[in-house]
């Protein structure tokens, strides 16, 4: 039995609580449209990061194939040697989007490939060259997952969020509004039943004299 | 039918909170609408493609899917669509709007919206109407490209 709201009994509060259930009425469906949004795109999201995974994993096996290959070719010392004048700080670009009202991270490599290529190319074989490609791949796909992950766990803290909203809306607040309206309904129309019986009552003492 | 009892003396405050709580669930939706939009042109010439939005944050573009974007349309078309593009929600069940805004009679949006979905789309009254699934599609493609409008005016 839905709640009712204490209320004084007059007809401003009737016409007062039957705006604030037109206001609940308007905000669930905009609820219920956004919640089948984020669902989309979470599921969407899903799909994306599951794939990424798929496709980091086979590019880090890859590289690791590659790199053993480089490292076979040219021994561990010249290897890390070459490696040293790749080391950078990446620059990833950091921005956000906004998806029903959730603000997404949005991630992009911007300066890899330069810094990736400072190696001697004298110095080393087409094995390094093949095993640097595959790392800038890698990065590029680290930095997708870590977004679509993100964006994952965002959508979905918002969903659970959206849904106790859509939960309290549709069985909480609009059945105690509608409750009480129908409640101060039934009050003014037993107060105008009482006000006819009254009037009759005094026309009937006014008739006898 | 029962009476309220003596103990809900405190739902008025909370009929207060739960007022502002609905009129700020109407607000956020739409806060992350862009206060002015770009065309296409002018962020492929920016470093860091984005626009303001309305609670002042900003809203970033990936820059393959504006080369993406310009890879379908031609310079003046480039020169005139402005992004992000609006897609109306909430019209009609199982519907998305596309809104036909940056002139041309919405030739703009049916090109990229048709090239996307790899079919043909109409254009009527600056709105392309669109299914679900196809806004899945769309979203997939362009998912910065793109943002949600949320209709409050539909009919309840």
């Amino acid at each position: 039995m839905p709640q009712l709201i204490r209320v004084r009994p007059t007809k401003i509060e009737l016409i007062k609580l039957k705006r604030r259930l037109a206001l609940a009425q308007r905000v669930r469906k905009i609820v219920k449209d956004r919640l089948s949004i984020l669902t989309m795109e979470l599921l969407q999201t899903a799909r994306d990061t599951t794939e990424a995974k798929k496709k980091l994993i086979d590019e880090l096996s890859q590289l690791y194939k590659a790199l053993s290959i480089a490292a076979g070719y040219h021994g561990y010392m010249v290897l890390e040697k070459e490696l040293i004048a790749t080391e950078a700080h990446l620059k990833v670009t950091v921005g956000s989007r906004n998806v029903a009202g959730v603000r997404i991270p949005s991630f992009e490599l911007t300066n890899a490939q330069e810094r990736l290529k400072a190696y001697s190319l004298a110095d080393t074989s087409s094995w390094f060259d093949h095993a640097a490609q595959l790392s800038q791949a890698c990065l590029n796909s680290i930095v997708e997952l870590a977004e679509l992950q993100r964006s994952f766990e965002l959508l979905a803290m918002e969903i659970s969020r959206t849904k106790r909203i859509a939960n309290a809306l549709e069985y909480v607040v609009i059945p105690g509004l509608q409750t009480t309206i129908s409640y101060l309904n039934m009050k003014f129309e037993e107060r105008d039943r009482e006000e006819k019986a009254r009037l009759k009552r005094v026309k009937v003492l006014v008739a006898r004299g | 039918m029962p009476r309220p009892s003596p103990d809900q003396t405190q739902d008025a405050p909370y009929a207060r909170i739960l007022q502002n709580c609905l009129t700020g669930e109407l607000r956020l939706v739409n806060v992350g609408l862009p206060r002015t939009r770009k065309t296409l042109s002018h962020l492929l010439r920016e470093d860091y493609p984005q626009v303001i939005c309305n609670d002042g944050s900003t809203h970033f573009f990936k820059r393959n899917e504006l080369e993406y974007l310009a890879s379908i349309l031609d310079n003046d078309e480039q020169e005139a669509l402005l992004l992000p593009i609006l897609i109306e929600i909430g019209v009609s069940q199982g519907e998305a709007v596309i809104l036909a805004l940056s002139g041309l009679e919405g030739k703009l949006e049916m090109k990229v919206a048709s090239k996307v979905l790899d079919m043909p789309v109409t254009c009527d009254q600056g709105k392309i109407r669109i299914y679900k699934s196809q806004l899945a599609l769309l979203r997939r493609k362009l998912k910065t490209a793109t943002v949600y409008v949320f209709s409050s005016a539909a009919p309840i």
